[in-house]
């Protein structure tokens, strides 16, 4: 199935959109640093990702539920905006000489918002929850997978054991999927602790009301803000209306209007017509893990063959593609990591478009003939590359992008089917192997999501078909790299072992990077004090106060 | 009476058929589709579920044993008026419809009132000011009815919430919250029911008893309302049954758009994630208002055409 209408569609609806967006004035805002925060007020937050189908994020494990968690529940770890790891719950940590146990120290007279007391008990109740295959969880679990048992030394001190060092913990523990939640709510049956978490957070949740709304109240016996948040105490908040409005264009006119103050997955033209308004201003907080790329397949035909991988890769220009398509919000990434990860590596010339040689390599690795359509051919077979994509986790732009990408790429003779799949269909075309090219987010923080990516035992599926290693990526010495990368403790070593590592791969044309993952909020110049958490860029409303 | 009793017992028993076959025909779709219900139930963007996670949940939920046993408890089930669990939701499917069945039953109900009063407001207007009028009546009725639902509510956010500021871009739960999505569907039904309704008072204003009520110096407002409009609502009443079902489906989309809590949003995060449970829940409800809707239907057209009440 070939589609090009649609997205053009979608990008004449946006450009659209854009226009009316600049023709439309704004009322008159100051955002003044210096002003006195007022306490108070309700916050309405519309957010366009998916509704949770559960609020506990160790249920499951994805974004949506870690947007919203961020709210009201709190991790052992945190990351300031360097990248560098601050104390959140955990005041301090040690890791053992051999690698093999981390030793926590927790936050003294702290209180879940149901009044049990936060100590060791509870942060083992919960990892024992998160480990536990009845919790169902599935990202709080992998991150947990060299984690053997996590003991209470005493009351406030906490020890995680290893099967193998994992250099990898402290960032894990930073993820709102291994938050820590309230021993005694745990207890409670799935279905209860779905609708009704309970943690140490600055809000708790009080009323969900599928398909509409969260709200969530201030929590006034609040004591443990993370390190690097702006103020202590209670948050100046006293509520949140947490929405869900899916259609962007609605969530945009929303803002416009004054009916929410922030809202998320804003879009490439959203942002252009705020930047030019007054009333709304936006933050760009790329997702930390694995960059947005397109990865091939590299253990079949044609992409097996490394010169057909370099002449798609260097035989398309995406460049123009994403300035125009993204109207300059996104920046081109030359690397497998987000910008945002300190062992980014990237190595721009490798990108450098040559169409000319990369003809030159499809002749040489014998698609040297083209038949009536343009295609190239060998053997009697057309060099047709198939390119499923998952309308659950692409905007319009990018698949826009994704079209040009197919247009240019048959000018080199290459045949791109891309086929718009809903989520299920298109885990199962990859769980199939029918794909050439894919584009798949991966979320976690730190360097550690090449292990989880690149590494060759990813390539072994999961018993439900799921596979990590998309581009197939199988090189014994580059697996080597990354194991131990994965167990070094020295930072400079680790940092040198993953660039050696992402070069490999780099230089064997297994990936296209992109951009980083996009994840822009808006708000409203009323709204102060917004930022979003930099472990895995949430937004934090603790610090957020509203202005008149 | 007796008539009256047959009619209500075909149409019952009409509609356990339909029940039954929607309820198949949605269980076997769901499960053509190529995907694995279980890393659905568990998955997501950027998460890989474990083995003992996929195993429990194949287990908990039956997914481990043939299609056609799964079928059958399934039908077995629903014979018993269980709904059974939704697979996202961790919740009953019963619960679930009962809070999203009302927000959509207002929105669909009050979608058709607007859509006929549009219609015959419509027809009326155009069926006496003369043929340009009734070309531009047509033609207005064409473009209504084409018109899909996404665009208009598009342009009617960007007229009367982006540019004049009227009306919230998204439902607020308040009266005002209502409209846009109201008109949004209630505009392409009254395009269509208008087409039909137009041809049906052509014919009624050149049939005799309308000459003889012109003729007995009946005003032309009088006529139209008094006699036209009754005969040109039979088609259209007869349609209401599919009119019904067309807002249904379109609350699917403007749902997502206004931001309005119902069935369609639901239907639509059911099939994402294969909640076979929930969308057979839907369906059955549907399918189930739609039945309703068709009886109610005839019954107005029974009432106000006396010829068929003989029959």
């Amino acid at each position: 199935m070939r589609t090009r209408l649609l997205p053009l569609v979608a990008l004449a609806a946006a450009s659209a959109l854009v226009l009316a967006g600049c023709t439309s004035g704004g009322g008159t805002a100051t955002d003044d640093a210096s002003a006195t925060p007022v306490r108070g007020g309700t916050l309405t937050y519309a957010t366009g990702d998916a509704e949770p189908t559960c609020l506990d994020p160790h249920v499951g494990g994805n974004y949506p539920q870690a947007l919203v968690a961020s709210q009201y529940l709190e991790e052992l770890v945190s990351k300031d905006s360097h990248g560098d790891i601050i104390p959140w719950l955990a005041t301090s940590w040690k890791q053992s000489d051999d690698g093999l146990s981390w030793t926590f120290t927790l936050k003294k007279g702290v209180k879940f918002t149901d009044g049990t007391p936060f100590d060791a008990a509870a942060v083992v109740a919960n990892m024992n929850a998160v480990q536990d295959p009845k919790t169902l969880s599935s990202t709080g679990y992998l991150a947990l997978g060299k984690v053997k048992k996590t003991v209470a030394v005493d009351t406030d001190t906490v020890r995680f054991e290893l099967s193998q060092p994992d250099s990898d913990l402290l960032d894990s523990l930073t993820q709102p999927w291994l938050a820590i939640e309230s021993p005694t709510a745990l207890k409670r049956p799935m279905a209860t602790n779905c609708v009704s978490p309970v943690g140490t957070g600055p809000f708790e949740v009080t009323k969900w009301v599928k398909q509409s709304a969260i709200t969530m109240v201030r929590n006034p016996h609040y004591t443990s803000p993370v390190q690097d948040a702006a103020h202590t105490g209670e948050a100046y908040l006293s509520k949140i209306v947490w929405r869900f409005i899916p259609d962007s264009a609605s969530r945009y006119a929303a803002l416009q209007s004054g009916d929410v103050q922030v809202t998320d997955n804003a879009q490439p033209d959203e942002l252009v017509a705020a930047a030019k308004g007054q009333t709304i201003k936006a933050i760009d907080a790329p997702r930390p893990g694995a960059s947005d790329r397109i990865e091939l397949n590299s253990s079949q035909a044609p992409f097996d063959d490394e010169r057909v991988r370099q002449a798609f890769i260097t035989g398309v220009d995406v460049n123009a593609g994403i300035k125009t398509l993204f109207f300059g919000t996104a920046k081109r990434s030359y690397s497998l990591l987000s910008s945002v990860e300190q062992d980014s590596y990237s190595d721009k010339a490798l990108f450098t478009v040559n169409t000319a040689k990369a003809e030159k390599l499809l002749d040489a690795a014998g698609w040297s003939q083209k038949n009536s359509q343009g295609y190239r051919v060998k053997d009697g077979k057309q060099l047709t590359v198939r390119f499923p994509v998952s309308t659950n986790q692409s905007i319009p732009a990018e698949r826009a992008l994704f079209e040009q990408i197919q247009e240019q790429a048959k000018k080199l003779g290459f045949d791109v089917e891309i086929s718009q799949l809903d989520l299920s269909s298109w885990y199962t075309a990859l769980a199939k192997h029918q794909y050439e090219l894919v584009d798949a987010p991966y979320t976690k923080v730190g360097p550690g999501v090449l292990d989880i990516l690149y590494d060759s035992s990813g390539i072994t599926p999961a018993p439900s078909g799921y596979f990590a290693n998309n581009a197939q990526v199988d090189i014994p010495s580059l697996d080597a790299t990354l194991r131990k990368a994965g167990q070094e403790s020295d930072p400079s070593t680790r940092q040198d072992l993953y660039d050696q590592a992402q070069k490999t791969i780099l230089e064997g044309y297994y990936v296209l990077p992109l951009y980083d993952q996009q994840n822009h909020f808006l708000y409203r110049t009323t709204v102060h004090g917004l930022r979003a958490f930099p472990s895995v860029s949430t937004p934090s409303l603790y610090d957020v106060w509203l202005s008149k | 009476m007796r008539a009256a009793a047959r009619f209500v017992g075909v149409r019952l028993a009409g509609a356990v058929v339909v029940l039954w076959a929607v309820a198949t025909l949605i269980f076997f779709a769901i499960r053509l589709v190529p995907g694995d219900p279980a890393q659905a139930i568990l998955g997501g963007p950027g998460s890989d579920a474990s083995k003992a996670s996929l195993d429990l949940v194949r287990r908990e939920y039956g997914l481990d044993k043939p299609l056609v046993v799964q079928y059958a408890v399934q039908l077995g089930r629903l014979a018993t008026g269980d709904l059974g669990t939704s697979y996202s939701l961790k919740q009953s499917v019963a619960s679930v419809l009962a809070a999203q069945v009302p927000p959509t039953l207002e929105l669909a109900a009050l979608s058709l009132i607007v859509a006929w009063l549009l219609a015959a407001g419509l027809a009326w207007w155009s069926s006496r000011s003369g043929r340009v009028a009734g070309a531009v009546g047509n033609a207005l009725e064409v473009i209504a009815s084409a018109v899909p639902h996404f665009l208009l509510a598009s342009i009617l956010i960007v007229v009367f919430s982006t540019q004049l500021n009227l009306l919230p871009p998204v439902s607020t739960g308040t009266a005002a919250g209502l409209v846009l999505p109201v008109v949004t569907l209630a505009i392409p039904v009254a395009g269509f029911l208008g087409q039909v309704t137009r041809d049906s008072l052509l014919d009624a204003s050149a049939a005799p008893f309308a000459l003889s009520a012109r003729a007995r110096g009946e005003s032309a407002n009088g006529v139209f309302a008094r006699h036209l409009l009754r005969h040109a609502a039979l088609p259209g009443l007869a349609l209401s049954g599919w009119a019904f079902g067309s807002l249904l489906s379109g609350a699917v989309v403007v749902e997502s758009v206004f931001a309005r809590p119902g069935l369609g949003r639901t239907l639509l995060a059911a099939v994402t994630v294969r909640d076979v449970p929930l969308v057979t829940g839907v369906a059955l409800v549907s399918a189930l208002a739609y039945v309703v809707v068709v009886v109610l239907g005839d019954v107005a057209e029974r009432a106000l055409d006396p010829r068929g009440r003989a029959a």
